[in-house]
């Protein structure tokens, strides 16, 4: 078996359909509803924040929970690899593969926790395309810049997600979705904390490798908020979930920065809606002259 | 309530525990040693396994599976220094040169359709080695001084049944042709004949002289 | 009866116009609604499910292109989503057209548990068109607008079953399962 294992070859049976981060950015289409004012994006907002009172909530929870289920199994995959592609004690300290061989163990719960819910929501495996951007995070040749994009962005990013997910199910009245995603986001604190201390003390006498991990999980960060997913606005189906993350051993900083990131995502996507709008109405106006 | 003053014997009627090991301290840690070292090299095989298979119970399986095997050498890990042995890492070893060879065949498999070769390198060829070697020791080592390897040998087998069952029925539900039956059993007789030339996982006397 | 697709080329989707167009035509025959003009207008520039109908001279639905679309294989379309989206929208117009539904309130009107209870009546009988559906997201929908309880599942069980209702049915089977689900 091969040391580093390219996203593409990552092994799904037949249900399952994989979209890239390429596939995804050409849709033009969008869910966020911008106003569009005569000079861009208005700056009148939208709630699109993932709450039962949403029209299509039901469908949103169901979509979402699949995205969860994927995201698991790549999480999954993402620790295992970390296992096995570094040398131990060269490349890797012992305890460290340790923690990784536990979060698959952790991961491995959240698929089976994840396909049970799926169930529960009336969905199918397989019956929303595999995004792989996680996993493209955990392919990194330095185990500190895995650490920085899967435990503290990715993990960090599931803590916001199973946040939402958990006051979703509070408010519908829906307490066995409440109940498995109050125990998962249990986990996901306990994986990010894991992140946070690893980088800490690998580069403790590195400045350089943990300027480049942080510089790294940046980059993460923001693609996982490409579209303006997540962020603190309520137009983010996904919010930033403060506390857990404070839990989790981000400091008030990095949580600012995440914010900011997010934010910037939102407002970038925002732009580009507004072009696409705009583009598309001078093009029917053309074509009804 | 009886007199807490009256004499009582150290041991009592029903503890039948006796002194006497077959193995030394050095001996112990030896084996512990290469425990440890095969453990090792089991967790991070299943852990890079997970993104080859394609099956998703097997994938989740094989996830639960690698944080018990890491556990199993944390645990030996842990034992080194009580035996003596302060660099835990010098005694981090293969039993021998054929072990390695095992362990590079057995993780050789990589291909989506192979999933039938990685569990039986796991499942019906190192895991039955790894009951093998721990019932002896269990067996072997003194039930006194060396109380705290049995402790450990006992959890560490609970996994190892458990995980044996787990592995082999989802073998059995994934060889479904006799040709199927045929691959099995080929890779399986390959592994054997390199763990034949270790002598198992503490090399040759991992199940003593016979 | 003519069935009319806009647009008929589409730029941001790979749906194809003749596909939603056969679909429609048979879910209108089978639905015996083939004294109506009906007008289907995506929107394809965005990823959302939402459709809905207006009934006039003719029948007109707008639907945002997630309604009609593979959710496997993203901007491809479903033959069975589409089926299920303009399904749902016919069989509430015609119920509104037939009769027994005058007391209900506009499309835009209606609560979150009265389109969940009407949704759940049209699937139900879609289901029983041969139309591919999953009764467990159905399910999910309308414990996610009545409740997580077993009154609620009983009367989702009623409502999938059943034919010929009058809104004023519909509304006392929901009540069934939380008093307020018809208000």
């Amino acid at each position: 078996m091969r040391k580093f294992f390219p996203v593409e070859d990552l092994a799904r049976d037949s249900r399952f359909s994989k979209i890239t981060i390429a596939d995804r950015m050409a849709d033009q289409r969008t869910a966020l509803n911008v106003n569009v004012d005569a000079d861009g994006p208005s700056k009148r907002t939208n709630n699109m924040r993932l709450t039962p009172s949403r029209r299509d909530a039901s469908d949103g929870a169901r979509g979402l929970m699949h995205g969860i289920f994927v995201g698991e199994i790549q999480a999954l995959e993402g620790a295992g690899r970390t296992c096995w592609d570094f040398e131990t004690g060269t490349e890797a300290p012992f305890a460290l593969k340790l923690d990784m061989a536990r979060q698959c163990w952790d991961e491995a719960r959240h698929v089976e926790i994840s396909v049970k819910l799926s169930d529960w929501m009336g969905s199918e495996i397989g019956q929303y395309a595999e995004n792989t951007v996680l996993f493209e995070a955990a392919c990194s040749s330095d185990p500190v810049l895995r650490l920085a994009g899967v435990n503290r962005a990715l993990e960090g990013l599931a803590i916001d997600v199973f946040t939402t997910m958990k006051e979703f199910g509070d408010l519908a009245g829906d307490q066995y979705l409440e109940f498995c995603e109050d125990w998962m986001l249990a986990d996901e604190v306990t994986h990010v904390k894991m992140g946070s201390d690893w980088l800490r003390k690998i580069t403790e006498n590195d400045p350089e490798r943990r300027k480049k991990a942080l510089e790294f999980q940046n980059v993460v960060d923001k693609l996982f908020s490409y579209g303006g997913t997540r962020s603190d606005s309520q137009e983010s189906p996904i919010g930033l979930a403060r506390r857990f993350r404070e839990l989790a051993g981000f400091t008030d900083d990095e949580v600012e920065v995440i914010a900011e990131v997010s934010m910037q995502a939102l407002n970038e996507r925002k732009v580009a809606v507004g072009q696409i709008r705009e583009a598309k109405r001078l093009a029917d106006q053309s074509a009804h002259k | 309530m009886a007199d807490p003053y009256k004499p009582r014997a150290p041991f009592a009627p029903w503890d039948r525990r006796t002194l006497p090991g077959i193995f030394d301290v050095e001996e112990s840690a030896r084996r512990v040693g290469n425990y440890k070292w095969t453990e090792m090299k089991l967790f991070e095989a299943l852990g890079g396994w997970v993104a080859t298979v394609p099956e998703l119970d097997v994938k989740m399986r094989l996830g639960t599976h690698c944080y018990k095997h890491a556990w199993h050498a944390e645990l030996w890990h842990k034992r080194l220094p009580e035996l003596r042995e302060m660099n835990p890492e010098r005694l981090t070893a293969p039993a021998n040169d054929a072990m390695v060879r095992f362990i590079e065949a057995m993780t050789e498999p990589e291909a989506p359709e192979l999933t039938i070769e990685k569990l039986v390198g796991v499942y019906r060829v190192l895991i039955p080695r790894f009951i093998a070697a721990y019932t002896y020791h269990l067996n072997g080592t003194s039930e006194i001084t060396d109380a705290p390897t049995i402790r450990s040998l006992k959890f560490i087998l609970q996994d190892e049944f458990e995980d044996w069952r787990d592995g082999e029925m989802i073998l059995q539900s994934l060889i479904e042709t006799p040709e199927e039956a045929a691959r099995a059993a080929a890779h399986m007789q390959k592994l054997e004949a390199i763990m034949i030339e270790a002598g198992g996982i503490a090399g040759i006397g991992t199940l003593g002289a016979l | 009866m003519t069935i009319t697709v806009t647009p008929e080329v589409f730029n941001y989707v790979w749906f194809d116009a003749e596909v939603i167009r056969s679909i429609a035509t048979g879910l209108v025959d089978a639905l015996g609604m083939n004294d109506y003009d009906v007008i289907i207008e995506v929107d394809e520039t965005t990823p959302l499910s939402g459709i809905s109908c207006e009934i006039g001279d003719t029948i007109r639905i707008r639907a945002c292109s997630g309604a009609f679309e593979d959710t496997r294989k993203p901007r491809q379309q479903s033959e069975t989503a589409t089926a299920t989206s303009i399904g749902r929208v016919l069989l509430r117009a015609r119920d509104r057209l037939v009769g027994g539904f005058g007391e209900a309130p506009a499309d835009n009107d209606l609560s979150l548990a009265q389109v969940a209870a009407w949704e759940t009546y049209s699937l139900g009988r879609l289901d029983r068109l041969g139309v591919p559906t999953n009764q467990q997201r159905w399910r999910y929908n309308f414990r996610n607008r009545l409740g997580f309880t077993d009154a609620t599942d009983g009367a989702f069980e009623k409502i999938w079953g059943s034919d010929g209702l009058t809104w004023g049915e519909l509304c006392a089977i929901s009540e069934t399962a939380i008093p307020s689900a018809a208000k």
